[in-house]
């Protein structure tokens, strides 16, 4: 895709509004980390991953490769995995693409590269229940704008979940709020690895994975 | 080569197939009839492992269709309506076909300009899919469809949607093809499968109605030879007729005459009987002129619509 003029439109993009949410910080209130940054960064990748995952498997079941790509020697499991690993690695250089940031901040002054590492690796993750997400959500439909809603509002109510559990009365805050990746990724960007959160994101993306494989196989059934 | 059991699948609570049992040899041309919503492309899915059958069982090459993998590298398939990734040029995606297909990369190049050789795709080769015509699509399809050489080809619908010149190019693809491979080729075009095929099977309503060579067909829709004749001087004639009913027991003849020529239509319920011959002796013997012979084959077609109208 990154080599069609929509990846350019979308690449284009997600660094325009990347480069503003980080100069913004910068510039205007004369902070230089990247905090602000992947904070908002769940926010923009709510809006980029589902357009960018939309067409992955509603397009083939319209167009009717599908059943193309479904009649060579491979397994359905590795189309999912394939369709995953297409969007991700995209994601993966529009990511590395915004690694100037640090860059350049570590010539203004000292950073925590330890911190910033994490971040980054949270941020992978991240982006990995994303896309499984929205690749679910692309297999509910052969209409690439239903998927694009259907995986941005799954992708809206995960993200809510976490700003939601803040009101909710304390004994479940945690239970609500372990159930959101991005509480998980909120923990991650203190620049602390916990295995609890690494786990919680990666079974997430194989869950939504296997919830994929699984659509994919009982639309042949039915 | 591709041998089916009993197969049967259903959508929901409809059986789009109803126990469907056949044989095609090794190194020949089936060809699937039917009307739309027969059942063929249904079957083929099933043949090609995209649909797994809610019962029975087929084989392609001695491999059962529980073992989809090594069934599909053994079946070059081209699913109705010849989809392909519309947005890549006709290389970019041979070269993926290819590479899904596991064909090493340093053959590979040679695959694909020979298959576009076959299927006379070299001036279009690095143009968008999407640009192309029909009927250039549906020849990505079949070159898609024999790029990792396989054994048997199974083909929804290959002439759908071209105009009459594509149709006999396609049809002439498919015989050269089959000098080497066994081929399963779909439609309800019926001189079309006439001309390209060895058999044919007639399904409808997802059951087998007929199968055989399009004599074999003729027979058991109807039969019968059918014979036009011309003949001057009703005497004369007359004995020739008495000589035809001699001969042939079982002939029907219906004759009336106009201005001294005698109007006569033979039939005879074997297919196999050579009227013709027979009348112009006879017509020779009994010294009666033949202005007119005019032999009428039974025809598929009507063969096809008893059929499928199920008074067979």
């Amino acid at each position: 895709m990154l080599d069609t003029p929509l990846g350019y439109v979308v690449a284009t993009a997600f660094l325009l509004a990347s480069g503003f949410f980080f100069g913004k910080n910068l510039f205007l209130v004369g902070q230089a980390d990247m905090r602000a940054y992947f904070s908002v960064l769940p926010l923009l990748l709510l809006f980029f991953i589902p357009a960018m995952s939309m067409r992955m498997l509603a397009d083939e079941q319209r167009e009717g490769t599908f059943e193309l790509l479904a009649t060579m020697p491979v397994r359905m499991l590795d189309i999912v995995f394939g369709k995953f690993a297409a969007v991700m690695l995209q994601i993966l250089v529009l990511l590395a693409l915004t690694l100037v940031y640090p860059l350049s901040l570590s010539l203004l002054g000292h950073i925590d590269a330890g911190q910033i590492a994490v971040s980054y690796l949270a941020a992978a993750l991240l982006a990995a229940t994303y896309v499984s997400v929205s690749l679910y959500a692309s297999s509910l439909s052969s209409h690439a704008i239903v998927s694009y809603v259907l995986g941005f509002g799954m992708l809206l109510g995960l993200f809510l979940l976490a700003q939601a559990a803040a009101t909710l009365p304390p004994a479940m805050q945690d239970w609500i709020g372990m159930l959101s990746p991005v509480q998980h990724y909120g923990n991650m960007l203190r620049g602390v690895m916990a295995l609890e959160d690494v786990v919680f994101l990666l079974a997430m993306s194989g869950g939504f994975m296997a919830l994929t494989w699984f659509q994919l196989e009982r639309r042949r059934w039915l | 080569m591709i041998k089916a059991e009993g197969l049967t699948r259903f959508y929901g609570e409809n059986a789009a197939v109803k126990d469907l049992s056949f044989h095609v040899r090794r190194g020949e041309v089936m060809g699937l009839l039917g009307p739309n919503g027969a059942g063929k492309s249904t079957t083929m899915k099933m043949l090609t492992c995209f649909l797994p059958p809610s019962s029975g069982r087929a084989s392609i090459d001695g491999v059962g269709l529980d073992d989809a993998l090594a069934v599909r590298s053994r079946v070059g398939y081209l699913p109705e309506n010849a989809p392909s990734y519309a947005d890549l040029d006709v290389h970019t995606h041979l070269r993926f076909v290819g590479r899904m297909h596991a064909i090493p990369k340093v053959t590979l190049e040679d695959r694909i300009l020979e298959m576009a050789g076959v299927c006379s795709l070299h001036t279009v080769l690095h143009r968008r899919i999407d640009e192309l015509s029909k009927g250039y699509r549906q020849r990505v399809g079949l070159a898609a469809s024999m790029l990792h050489d396989p054994e048997c080809l199974i083909l929804d619908e290959p002439t759908t949607g071209l105009d009459p010149n594509q149709i006999v190019e396609i049809r002439h693809l498919v015989r050269r093809l089959a000098e080497k491979k066994t081929v399963l080729l779909s439609s309800h075009v019926l001189p079309e499968v006439e001309a390209a095929c060895d058999r044919m099977m007639i399904i409808d309503g997802g059951a087998l109605r007929a199968i055989g060579t399009s004599r074999e067909l003729a027979r058991q829709g109807h039969g019968g030879a059918i014979l036009h004749a011309r003949l001057t001087t009703p005497g004369e004639a007359e004995a020739a007729l008495k000589q035809m009913h001699e001969q042939f027991s079982g002939i029907e003849v219906e004759q009336y005459e106009e201005d001294g020529v005698v109007q006569v239509i033979l039939r005879h319920p074997d297919p196999d009987v050579e009227l013709a011959e027979a009348m112009f002796r006879a017509a020779v013997a009994s010294g009666a002129v033949l202005l007119e012979l005019r032999p009428e084959t039974a025809r598929l077609e009507d063969v096809f619509r008893r059929i499928t109208r199920g008074d067979a």
